[in-house]
């Protein structure tokens, strides 16, 4: 900083020279440490990996090639654009599905008369901090023929007819493993939505009665054009948790071959898959780096898009 | 008038309510269900276990004739040492940004808390790796490692946005009563950050709790399963002995519950102050 | 007791010089007030005798000694802030004994500064209460106690009122004034505040852009301010600045002759302080009122004049003008402040 001033001080300054700061240092190095060497290193050294193929004693670079495999090569490709087809697909319905009814919670949540809330905020939130591996099994027993609770109801309700195993069949699972995660998941788009909306200025919502605005009105005219900066970010949680999360969902309930008919394969189970093997097929390191790396930079468009896009356009709706 | 707003309030208390149900009831299914007799989990799912049907030999087998008890140490001494770690280390790198100027102090900034876009999963291929070469493939520490790794830059995130937000002149205040910078740490800005401990506590914790992907990868040996992924593994073995998988299932859910019970106030006023920023 | 000398001091962050070249001595006992627009470098100037902030060049001594290299806990000051800077964690007593505990006093000697200084301030009552349990006043005794306590050579206060309401503000002022006459302390206050400085301080040190503009006591500064950037921050309403004209040292505003002063031909700057402005039949300021607040003492009355210049007047609450209505305004002399074209004082 200022260094060139300090030396150019009078004489009688060297006697009082700062001093180096260590405890700068003791602060900051052990949590920069960790993270480095457990969480960037990694990332990079996969990044690193994904260049390279198996060869005599070692690695041997081969460029992009991995990639141009992953995307080209039939039996990589069929995987690969299964597994990126099924996640945009988790994407588009929990955007379409789990935002809109967090949005709707949260709107009834935000109603300044009414009573309970607190309460309804903790239930509607507690699903979200239960472990996949539990919630995943919850449903599976919830929805098998085995236990006969789903038919049992549906048939009370007089839609016996219409129950299937949707888990087992191959044109159903995907749109019920996303079902069961909006049931998890739904509580932290809900909380990020309703703390937005308690964040509208009060006289802003006043102003609008005056004008002569109703309940739903004011909603849409005042609060939810107010709110579109927590949209871009429930968009973008939405867009990484798909992308990374989602393995344990589905590993939980369909296994590492994301059945039936990898019909629920996402980019995790694959990744997984990739990397360990599984029954006939072997693991490879190079390429389960290839597929994390490709997540990585699918990942990284996305979150360039919103930071420079989405982000940026929203931010004059702020303050 | 006040009837129209009568049936309006009514109505939104029905769809919550109804919401709510819809959110419970598995959960509720699940703990009953856990009390009760094979036949008494088939014949009345939806009954509470009285009498005959009541039964707890599904908790007896779950702590008895398994590994259960060790999985739950192993968890415990996971979440709690990442979770101690991740708030002191956290809690130290927090005070040093947003307490001191040096040189590359923005850039060290943004950087640790880049791990909040970028998951630390997708390292995974290099990371096992990395975990082998320090022969701590099955351990314990691994795992404690990385979810402190994982854990720190959100909880770097909460505590230096707390710290910035909070009065520059205390810390003055101690430096002229005579404190030495780690004084200053131990006894000035650790008790200022009480009230955000908690809430980084339970952010940190439940990811932690709850993780399938590196207790799978990392240390999938026996000695060192976690509750998640024994539950995970155990479900595989036991499907005939419902009543063991449904006990073995409550048992995962109640730490959380009772962290949940307890923190519930200022996680959710953690997620609105937070998310006010975001 | 002591005194504090500033010699040559000079701040800067990169390349901004916060403070350019400072020197200033206080006497034992007196109470000195920074005062000066936000961003003026008073409060760096007051952290860097503190020891809050190192010193680009120059030296500090308290009570004849350098201080400048040394931490602040070892420089016989203590300091009260804006925000209080109270130890949440600990009630009144563990905040005023704080210091005194780290520094390793006895016990029984600590209990009896912490109540002598609880005395004082008449926390007596509060003792094992926690911060956030108290009163913004409340909270401030303490922070003064907290300063007390450590018996220090000087005081250093960082606008410590701003923070209260404007009733409480006046209070505390007059505690602080009776504290000092008390403890007679050297003491040292910064404010944006020119009442504040006005009311409490001995000598005040005008600060504006790293520099000093003009260091005395607040009634030279109220009848000799050197320039006008002083002569319109020290009183209120500020003083009225207007363009006139000087001819054979004599000085005229729409050709009326307002005072003399030793100033060749040319333009001028007239300061003309709004109490000083009386209504009078054949006064030499006439114009036209554009707005008339009532205050019910007294009242302001904005006037036009025929040049388009503007003046506010300061005049009695017995009055009553509408907007439109003409006044005539004189002036004495002697109240007459003339800067020129620079903004310098004129000596009249």
């Amino acid at each position: 900083m200022a260094s060139k001033d300090v030396d150019s001080v009078s004489p009688s300054s060297h006697e009082h020279r700062t001093p180096v700061r260590w405890y700068i240092l003791v602060f900051i190095v052990p949590a920069t440490l960790i993270y480095t060497t457990f969480a960037i290193y990694p990332i990079i050294e996969s990044l690193r990996l994904s260049l390279y193929q198996a060869g005599d004693g070692g690695g041997m670079f081969v460029g992009i090639a991995n990639y141009a495999r992953l995307v080209g090569e039939p039996y990589w490709a069929e995987q690969f654009w299964n597994a990126f087809k099924n996640n945009v697909l988790l994407f588009a319905m929990h955007m379409l599905i789990q935002n809109p009814i967090a949005l709707a919670l949260a709107a009834l949540l935000s109603i300044p008369t009414l009573k309970g809330a607190a309460t309804y905020r903790t239930i509607f939130f507690l699903p979200t901090l239960l472990s996949v591996v539990v919630v995943g099994f919850i449903w599976q027993l919830i929805l098998s023929p085995l236990w006969g609770i789903t038919p049992a109801f549906m048939n009370w309700v007089g839609m016996g007819s219409f129950f299937q195993p949707w888990l087992g069949l191959e044109s159903s699972a995907l749109i019920t493993v996303t079902l069961i995660s909006i049931w998890q998941y739904v509580g932290i788009p809900l909380m990020l939505f309703y703390a937005a909306l308690l964040n509208v200025p009060e006289e802003t919502i006043e102003a609008a009665r005056i004008d002569g605005l109703n309940g739903w009105w004011i909603f849409w005219k005042i609060k939810f054009p107010l709110i579109l900066p927590t949209l871009g970010l429930v968009g973008i949680l939405t867009y990484i948790g798909n992308f990374t999360a989602s393995f344990d969902l589905i590993y939980s309930i369909q296994g590492g071959l994301a059945g039936p008919d990898y019909s629920t394969d996402v980019m995790g189970t694959f990744l997984f898959r990739t990397f360990f093997g599984f029954q006939a097929q072997l693991g490879d390191v190079y390429m389960g780096a290839t597929v994390a790396s490709a997540l990585f930079f699918i990942i990284l468009i996305g979150v360039g898009l919103y930071l420079f896009g989405v982000q940026r356009r929203l931010q004059r709706y702020d303050s | 008038m006040i009837m129209r707003e009568r049936i309006t309030s009514a109505g939104i208390h029905a769809i919550l309510i109804a919401y709510s149900l819809l959110a419970l009831f598995p959960l509720i299914l699940i703990v009953i269900n856990s009390f009760k007799t094979r036949k008494g989990i088939f014949n009345e799912p939806t009954a509470l276990p009285l009498g005959k049907t009541f039964s707890s030999d599904g908790y007896a087998s779950v702590l008895t004739n398994s590994d259960f008890p060790l999985y739950f140490g192993n968890s415990m001494v996971v979440t709690c040492v990442s979770l101690m770690l991740i708030l002191l280390f956290g809690a130290m790198a927090a005070h040093a940004l947003s307490e001191y100027e040096f040189p590359g102090d923005s850039f060290i900034g943004v950087y640790l808390i880049l791990g909040i876009m970028v998951p630390i999963r997708l390292g995974t291929v290099a990371l096992l790796e990395l975990i082998v070469d320090l022969g701590l493939a099955n351990t314990l520490t691994a795992l404690i490692l990385v979810y402190t790794a994982q854990g720190l830059p959100i909880a770097i995130f909460i505590f230096t946005e707390f710290l910035r937000s909070v009065s520059r002149e205390i810390k003055d205040s101690a430096r002229i009563d005579g404190l030495s910078e780690y004084r200053i740490f131990f006894e000035v800005v650790v008790p200022l950050v009480r009230p955000v401990i908690a809430t980084v506590a339970v952010f940190s914790m439940i990811p932690i709790w709850n993780d399938l992907w590196f207790p799978l990868i990392l240390s999938p040996g026996e000695e060192t399963r976690t509750v998640t992924l024994g539950v995970q593994q155990f479900i595989g073995q036991y499907t005939v002995n419902w009543g063991a998988v449904l006990a073995a299932l409550s048992v995962a859910i109640l730490p959380v519950l009772v962290m949940y019970v307890i923190f519930s106030k200022q996680l959710i006023r953690g997620i609105t102050a937070g998310a006010v920023k975001g | 007791m002591a005194t504090l000398e500033l010699k040559g001091i000079q701040k800067s962050f990169g390349d901004v010089n916060v403070i350019r070249d400072m020197s200033l001595d206080v006497n034992d006992g007196e109470l000195i007030v920074f005062v000066g627009p936000s961003g003026c470098g008073k409060s760096t100037m007051l952290r860097m005798i503190a020891g809050l902030e190192t010193v680009s060049q120059g030296r500090i001594s308290i009570g004849g000694r350098r201080v400048d290299h040394l931490p602040p806990a070892d420089r016989g000051i203590a300091m009260v802030f804006q925000s209080y800077a109270l130890y949440p964690h600990k009630d009144v007593r563990g905040n005023l004994g704080f210091a005194l505990k780290h520094a390793g006093v006895a016990q029984a000697e600590i209990d009896q500064r912490v109540n002598a200084a609880s005395e004082i301030l008449g926390l007596s009552e509060m003792m094992e209460r926690k911060p956030r349990e108290l009163s913004g006043g409340q909270r401030q005794r303490v922070a003064i106690g907290r300063a007390i306590v450590r018996e220090p050579d000087v005081f250093l206060f960082d606008e410590p009122l701003s923070n209260l309401d404007a009733a409480l503000r006046v209070h505390m002022r007059v505690e602080i004034l009776k504290l000092h006459q008390r403890l007679g302390n050297t003491m040292v206050y910064v404010t944006h505040d020119q009442v504040e400085a006005m009311t409490l301080a001995d000598r005040i040190v005008v600060f504006r852009d790293g520099l000093v503009e003009q260091v005395g006591t607040p009634l030279e500064l109220y009848r000799n301010p050197v320039n006008t950037f002083v002569a319109g921050f020290i009183g209120s309403p500020a003083m009225n600045f207007l363009q006139a004209d000087a001819k054979g040292s004599r000085i005229h505003l729409s050709q009326s002759e307002i005072c003399t002063s030793h100033i060749g031909d040319g333009r001028v700057k007239l300061g003309l302080r709004p109490e000083h402005l009386m209504l009078e039949e054949n006064g030499a300021i006439e114009g036209t009122v554009s707005v008339f607040e009532h205050l019910g003492g007294e009242s302001f009355v904005h006037l036009t004049l025929p040049d388009q210049q503007t003046l506010v007047a300061k005049l009695d609450g017995e009055l009553s003008f509408k907007p439109g209505d003409t006044c005539r305004l004189g002036i004495r002399p002697d109240h007459c402040h003339v800067f020129d074209m620079n903004n310098i004082r004129i000596a009249s």
